[in-house]
């Protein structure tokens, strides 16, 4: 596995210095094309019900409390794009979202129907303890600058997801928001791998195509299929003195992602 | 592939491209081998972190270096003084990450031997452990990319570092690695202890009380020569509940609850006050709690009972610990801040 990864450093770094020297290289093999591909963009949008979910907005929960999200951070790894044939194409190993702003990643992938699509929320086991954030250049989203703040720093390991804000609980309107929520959640066991299926996405030759994927904040908070979490109560965990708030967090978070 | 072996094969490919320009030659770094007391074990270094001139001195400054902090007025040594065994003398420390605060500052002596790091040891090198401090709470990492900013613009340091890692500009690596390597050549291994130990020096007798008593009573179970740890986590009872999680703050397991890590008696007459929220202010009161069997909490290790102890015998302990003080260590020109 590392030796594996060192190997893929060494051929991206030795690509990257043989594309700087290209002005000086004599002459270049013409490209073969191998098959055609085409222009896959995965969007990422949060949303609190039909709307789009504006970071700082002050939104009504189901429990009746005033909130406002300051801050949502996810790390989303190993996204899979799935062919009928059943190869899976790999887009992106790690990718850190930041839901204050619409997420458009594009991709160039080969040509043809693709049928599911796979994720992890968080960081991989083989990832996540061991790795030295100081080691990553500072593009990589696991590197300290690249992994903003979202690493254990006593502990070691990545804060897989933070949510954090304000929130009402005297029920007067208008009253400023003075209490706190936070979820900063990440552990191995924590890890959630979600796989949709019988997705139907063309991806024309030369051509592109988009897929939506919508995280539905007001579910995370009142799921249709998971557990309550009245942020008025139950409002604050670092994952290991609240676990039983962090699974909660985290199952109804995994629930509330659809693609569209 | 080992990483130095991945570095020299990049190097050989720009060498064999040769569109950077070569790179400019500089004084040379040369390997330093560690004086390791006879009754230590031997050093382990990570192979990308072997101690070398260039990186001690890099590490010594950056230890020292007020850069480091957001208000650039803080240094590792702000609460890891050399004169204190790289202690403060203060209860807890006010606020970095990490350091949330509410604990008491730890030797930095022998670290080169611990297995893990941090009281509920989460954290498995020094190379890692140099991150936390770097961290304000609300700007984590941003906070890492301003120091790296701030000391780059030092042509000294920059060189250092070109010479200490061979990477021209400094960057998170070469400071976690610069800090690391400085803080594995923290030895303290030449206390009145050591000396007895090597035949060079005499115990008092109180003293040797002390030291046969440490056995007898069960001491040397949990703070094990000749580091006087054995990295374990134990809840010695010093709180019926616990306000700190302690080991559960890692594992989740409550039972953990009020576990942390046993740590070095080395040098402990100048690093109060004592345990890991700096609750004890003397070694009297340590060992007071010590003889009345801790607080008798209900997850208190059940090694920890009382002792009976006479007066004479508490103040042979006291004796013992005291010929564990190192003054080389606390005076070590090699550990001392460097002129600019
Ligand atoms: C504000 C005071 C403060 C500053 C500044 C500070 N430390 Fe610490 N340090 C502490 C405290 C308190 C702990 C104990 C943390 C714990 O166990 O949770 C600690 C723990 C450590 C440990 C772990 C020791 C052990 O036995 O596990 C190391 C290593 C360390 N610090 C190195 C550094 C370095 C290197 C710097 C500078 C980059 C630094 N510290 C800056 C207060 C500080
Ligand atoms: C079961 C293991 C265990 C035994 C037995 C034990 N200790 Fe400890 N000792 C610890 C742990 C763990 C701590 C840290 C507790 C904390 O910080 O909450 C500690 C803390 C200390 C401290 C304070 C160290 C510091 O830097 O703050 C001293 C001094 C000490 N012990 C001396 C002794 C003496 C003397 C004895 C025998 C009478 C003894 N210990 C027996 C585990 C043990």
């Amino acid at each position: 596995m590392k030796s594996a990864r060192y190997f893929i450093m060494a051929c991206a770094a030795l690509t990257l210095l043989l594309s700087a020297c290209k002005n000086t290289a004599t002459q270049e093999d013409p490209e073969t094309e191998v098959a055609a591909n085409g222009q896959f963009n995965l969007r990422m949008d949060a949303k609190w019900g039909n709307e789009d979910f504006v970071i700082e907005q002050v939104y009504l929960d189901t429990y009746g409390n005033r909130i406002r999200v300051d801050q949502f951070l996810s790390y989303v790894s190993q996204i899979f794009l799935v062919h009928e044939n059943g190869t899976e194409v790999l887009l992106k190993d790690f990718y850190l979202a930041n839901f204050e702003n619409d997420v458009e990643l594009p991709f160039e992938v080969p040509a043809g129907r693709y049928t599911g699509l796979k994720l992890g929320l968080g960081i991989p086991a083989a990832y996540n303890k061991h790795e030295d954030p100081a080691q990553y250049p500072s593009s990589h989203p696991l590197s300290v600058a690249g992994s903003q703040g979202m690493f254990w720093y006593w502990n070691t390991g990545y804060i897989f997801t933070k949510f954090e804000g304000k929130i009402d609980t005297t029920g007067t309107p208008d009253a400023a928001l003075l209490d706190s929520f936070l979820f900063h959640i990440g552990d191995d066991p924590y890890y959630r791998e979600l796989t949709f299926e019988n997705l139907n996405v063309t991806v024309p030759a030369n051509g592109a195509v988009d897929m939506q994927l919508r995280i539905f904040v007001d579910q995370i908070l009142a799921p249709v299929a998971g557990s309550s979490l009245d942020l008025a109560t139950n409002a604050v965990t670092h994952t290991s003195e609240q676990d039983v708030l962090a699974t909660t967090f985290f199952d109804n978070y995994a629930a509330a992602i659809v693609v569209e | 592939m080992p990483r130095r072996l991945w570095w020299s094969s990049f190097l050989f490919v720009l060498g064999v491209i040769g569109c950077t320009s070569p790179p400019t030659t500089t004084k040379q770094d040369r390997p330093v081998h560690f004086r390791i007391p006879s009754h230590f074990p031997p050093m382990v270094h990570p192979t990308d972190n072997e101690p070398t001139e260039a990186r001690l001195e890099f590490g010594r400054r950056l230890f020292y270096h007020t850069a480091l902090s957001q208000n650039e007025t803080t240094s590792c040594a702000s609460c890891h003084v050399q004169s204190a065994a790289f202690t403060d003398g203060r209860v807890t420390s006010p606020g970095l990450n990490g350091h949330a605060g509410v604990r008491n500052t730890p030797t930095l002596a022998n670290l080169a031997w611990s297995p893990y790091l941090m009281s509920e040891g989460g954290v498995p090198s020094l190379e890692l452990q140099a991150l936390a401090p770097l961290h304000e709470p609300l700007e984590m990492g941003m906070n890492m990319m301003i120091a790296v900013d701030r000391l780059n613009q030092d042509a000294y340091l920059r060189t250092l570092n070109q010479r200490a890692y061979g990477r021209d500009s400094i960057d998170p690596f070469t400071i976690t690695r610069a800090l690391a390597c400085f803080q594995r050549s923290l030895i303290s291994g030449d206390s009145k202890f050591d000396q007895y130990k090597m035949g060079a020096a005499e115990l008092t007798s109180k003293e040797a009380k002390g030291l046969a008593l440490f056995s007898e009573v069960g001491c040397a179970n949990c703070h094990r020569e000749p580091f006087f740890t054995d990295y374990g986590f134990y809840n010695i009872g010093l709180y019926s509940v616990s306000t700190d999680p302690g080991l559960e703050r890692k594992t989740h397991i409550k039972s953990d609850s009020g576990k942390f890590k046993t740590p070095t008696l080395r040098n402990i007459a100048v690093t109060g006050p004592y345990m890991h929220d700096g609750s004890m202010s003397s070694l009297e009161e340590v060992i007071a709690f010590y003889n009345a069997g801790g607080t008798g909490a209900r997850l208190q290790d059940e090694r920890i009972r009382a002792l009976h102890l006479s007066a004479e015998d508490e103040e042979a302990l006291i004796a013992f610990l005291e010929t564990l003080t190192d003054w080389n260590f606390l005076q070590n020109q090699q550990f001392t801040p460097l002129s600019e």
